[in-house]
């Protein structure tokens, strides 16, 4: 789970920005790779989800090889096909989800 | 008319004689044909097999099978002609039909080739050298090269081919013109026409007549084909010449090479695909929100739960379960109901011992001036260890009432097979207060000062053990040395708690039979063994059965520590050796001593003066000795195996001894240097040996143990534990400077003289 911790604890109004796994099979190393891409791409482009997703799609690549698909959104449905132990479906910053898999 | 003529009888037997005919005669001219294609494989291999010697290429024997038809050699060598003629044997000569144009049978016109139709027709550009075409041909300037200077290196054998053609050609024109229609119809009929014409004069008497009859009709049926035969050669003739030379166009060799087709293979392996699988989610701001909310409420309380979950680990790791621990508390209380009782009822049945044993002293004592006697107090029994000796006992250092016993057994002939380690409280001497039974007798024991309840055990087997008595008697011992690694090889006659380690490790020491002195660091969960010492003999090694030398180690029997000096301590050997070790050097001894003639059972420091130190041994003597002296101060013999020797922990100047004739021996030297002021028989000699024998540290008692499993607690008497009393001049010192000063005043006596013979000749009489 992730690390950072909470914001504040202040009751009712916390607003959570921390990455948070909401669904993986990957490996440790490579989970915790992913997610610190996905929080990287994510802050870099904050306001450009699909620039974010071709970001962390391309890293991904070249680091894991070929055929990884990412989608980062606020609100959507998915069903897919992914290879084992390579996916990782992450909520970040409170409002984003990222799917990523690798499928080839 | 008849519609059909049937085939006269003649023709029939012509028609079924014939394939015997051609079947012999293929025989024979297959025979002369291998022998001829033999001959010349020989010829043109010939100069090849002498050249190299290639028996390789050397025809072989013929493989035949096994059914073909035995002919003789002769029949084999004679050459017979082959005959082919164009007769269909199955032809019918006068075959009519009905002629539907005509309304009548008529007489089928004869096919010209019997019942072979030509499909293609070809037209050879061959001609007759010497026909008149040919001729003409020459004459006009064509073929003037001949067929020799054509061909000037072409092999012999197609050579001679062609002369034979050459030769034979003109004659059967005459002859046998029905021949000459064959060309037309196979081209292999070719090669083999030449051959059988010139065979057919050769007189073959099986098929002569018949050959004979079959010329005859052939002579009739060629007639019309001679026509035709005159037709085609009109047609030859208005083919103009073409070429100069006249070449032979059969006059050609041809070579080809067949080689092997390898076969082909296909591989090809097919991997599993890797394992997919699926995955289906909704991402909605609402359950984003949901699911971060559960984790951080996870989170918060891990949070919570972190401080009381080392305690909590602790807790499991001992509760193996509610039900258990409820069961085993109890159990304890109603054991602790019961001991209480126990007591009670014990202490109304010796209520006068134990008023006696505090307030009680011999009033016999005031008139007998310098003799005390023992008071038996208690008898220690537990049943079990009926059969037992009490191998080792010792107070406890911190409850002046309980004092542990180890029982074992000390005839080794007929050796227990198990021990035990009991706690005897003196509130309670019906049952011990503490008991394990061992799988191997205890033969020694040693409380830890620093925490009473853990107490090192040496066994009969050479383990070393370390019982916690705080723990449920299921728990057994803490710690046990490992049986396999490193426990001794021979009985542990003493172990000894020692100073801790650096790392804070408690540690201890056991000397055994092998001779090894080795001390053992309480790890958590197991001891650690260490061999400080192996004590060596003077016995020149012993020759083994193989004849290699194996050294003798001397045997341990006991082992004593200083009480300043941590790292010195005392050896006694089973040859009566007393050596002074160091933990510093392990393999010298700082200096040694023939304290004794028999194994020496207990070596223990003054606790007043350091340097002073009492022996005894199975030699019957007690010998008191000082550092550094190679002569004892003061020597008792006791006429008998003395078992114990233990300084009075009050009294500087007295200690008490026991014998394995049941005695107790009380010496003050202040009193006497030379008797015992006490002496006392606590067992009968015929049944019980006294084997150990304890002082306690705050009570005027003492308690011995027999080789039968008892444990007597005797009172010393006022006369036996005489304090010293403050010389007036100095009122205020206390009782330990009094003491000691009282020890160096009695050494100061025997020392002067370096040694008194008299006093080891002193032998006592009342035995």
């Amino acid at each position: 789970m992730a690390e950072e911790g909470a914001g504040g604890a202040g009751g009712e109004k916390v607003i959570h920005t921390y990455p948070l796994i909401r669904h993986s099979d990957m490996s440790e190393e490579m989970r915790i790779e992913a997610m610190e891409l996905s929080v990287t791409a994510c802050e870099k482009y904050s306001q450009n989800n699909e620039l974010a997703a071709r970001m962390v799609k391309e890293s991904m690549d070249k680091k894991f090889g070929p055929a990884f698909h990412v989608v980062v959104g606020e609100s959507y449905g998915f069903e897919i096909t992914y290879e084992c132990t390579t996916i990782c479906y992450m909520y970040f910053g409170g409002n984003q989800a990222i799917c990523i898999w690798k499928c080839s | 008319m008849a519609p059909k003529k049937i085939p006269t009888p003649q023709g029939l037997s012509k028609a079924v004689k014939l394939p015997e005919l051609w079947r012999k005669s293929s025989e024979k001219s297959l025979g002369s044909l291998l022998k001829r294609l033999r001959k010349e494989v020989t010829k043109s291999r010939a100069n090849l097999a002498e050249d190299d010697g290639l028996d390789w290429l050397k025809p072989r024997a013929l493989l035949k099978p096994d059914d073909q038809e035995e002919v003789a050699d002769a029949d084999l060598e004679e050459e017979v002609g082959r005959v082919l003629t164009t007769i269909n044997p199955q032809w019918v000569a006068d075959e009519v039909a009905y002629h539907y144009g005509q309304g009548r049978f008529v007489v089928k016109p004869r096919p010209s080739y019997g019942k072979a139709y030509p499909l293609f027709v070809f037209q050879g550009t061959a001609i007759r050298k010497d026909s008149d075409e040919a001729k003409a041909q020459i004459a006009a300037g064509y073929g003037m090269v001949s067929f020799d200077d054509a061909g000037p290196k072409k092999a012999k054998v197609k050579k001679s081919a062609a002369e034979e053609e050459e030769e034979e050609e003109p004659e059967p024109e005459p002859a046998a013109t029905g021949e000459e229609a064959k060309p037309e119809e196979d081209a292999v009929a070719e090669e083999e026409k030449p051959v059988a014409e010139t065979e057919e004069p050769a007189p073959t008497e099986a098929g002569a007549e018949q050959v004979e009859g079959e010329e005859g009709e052939v002579a009739e049926e060629a007639e019309p084909e001679e026509k035709q035969e005159g037709d085609a050669g009109e047609e030859v003739i208005e083919i103009k010449p073409r070429v100069k030379k006249l070449a032979n166009q059969f006059n050609f060799c041809e070579r080809a090479a067949l080689t092997y087709v390898f076969p082909r293979r296909s591989v090809d392996t097919q991997t599993i695909p890797p394992p997919r699988a699926n995955y289906g989610s909704t991402a909605l701001q609402s359950v984003i929100f949901d699911f971060y909310q559960e984790d951080y409420a996870r989170k918060m309380k891990e949070k919570e739960d972190e401080k009381p979950k080392r305690m909590r680990k602790k807790t499991t790791k001992h509760a193996k379960s509610a039900q258990q621990i409820h069961d085993e508390q109890l159990a304890q209380r109603i054991r602790e109901a019961w001991a209480i009782l126990e007591r009670l009822v014990n202490q109304n049945i010796y209520d006068d011992i134990a008023q006696d044993y505090r307030y009680w002293d011999d009033p016999s004592d005031e008139f007998r001036e310098g003799m005390g006697s023992l008071l038996p107090l208690w008898k220690f029994q537990f049943e079990p260890m009926r059969s037992h000796a009490v191998c080792d006992l010792q107070w406890n250092p911190h409850y002046q009432d309980l004092f542990a016993v180890a029982y074992g057994s000390l005839d080794f002939t007929n050796q227990q097979k198990e021990g035990c380690l009991c706690l005897y409280s003196i509130k309670n001497p019906a049952y011990p207060e503490y008991a394990v039974i061992t799988e191997s007798p205890i033969i020694c024991l040693d409380v830890y000062k620093e925490t009473p309840y853990l107490i090192c055990v040496g066994r009969y087997d050479g383990n070393v053990c370390v019982y916690n008595a705080q723990l449920t008697l299921e728990g057994s011992y803490q710690y046990k040395s490992d049986s396999v690694r490193d426990k001794h090889s021979n009985i542990v006659w003493e172990v000894r708690w020692g100073a801790r380690m650096i790392d804070g490790e408690a540690s201890f020491f056991s000397i055994s039979g092998d001779g090894r002195v080795v001390q053992w660091a309480v790890m958590p969960g197991e001891l650690q063994a260490t061999t400080i010492i192996t004590l060596t003999s003077n016995v020149p090694p012993i020759p083994g059965p193989d004849g290699t030398l194996v050294t003798v180690n001397s045997c341990g029997s006991c082992i004593c520590f200083h009480p300043e000096k941590s790292e010195i301590f005392m050896v006694g050997t089973e040859e009566g050796m007393i050596h002074t070790c160091s933990l510093k050097y392990n393999r010298n001894y700082v200096s040694s001593v023939q304290g004794h003639h028999m194994p020496v059972y207990r070596i223990n420091y003054n606790y007043f003066n350091n340097s002073i130190y009492a022996s005894c041994a199975g030699d019957w003597r007690v010998k008191i000795w000082e550092d550094g002296r190679d002569e004892p101060l003061f020597m008792f013999e006791l006429g008998s195996p003395v078992g114990d020797v233990k300084w009075a922990p009050y009294s500087s100047t007295v200690f008490a001894a026991c014998t394995a004739d049941g005695k107790v021996y009380v010496y003050d030297l202040n009193v006497n240097k030379y008797r015992p002021i006490c002496v006392q028989a606590v067992v009968s000699k015929k049944t019980k040996k006294l084997t150990r024998i304890d002082f306690n540290a705050r009570l005027p008692v003492i308690v011995c143990g027999d080789t039968k499993g008892t444990c007597h607690v005797l009172k010393l008497s006022p006369n036996l534990r005489v304090m010293c009393k403050p010389p007036k001049k100095a009122q205020g010192v206390d009782q330990r400077t009094l003491q000691i000063m009282k020890l160096d005043k009695l050494l100061s006596l025997v020392r002067d003289p370096p040694f008194t013979p008299g006093v080891v000749d002193e032998k006592f009489e009342d035995d």
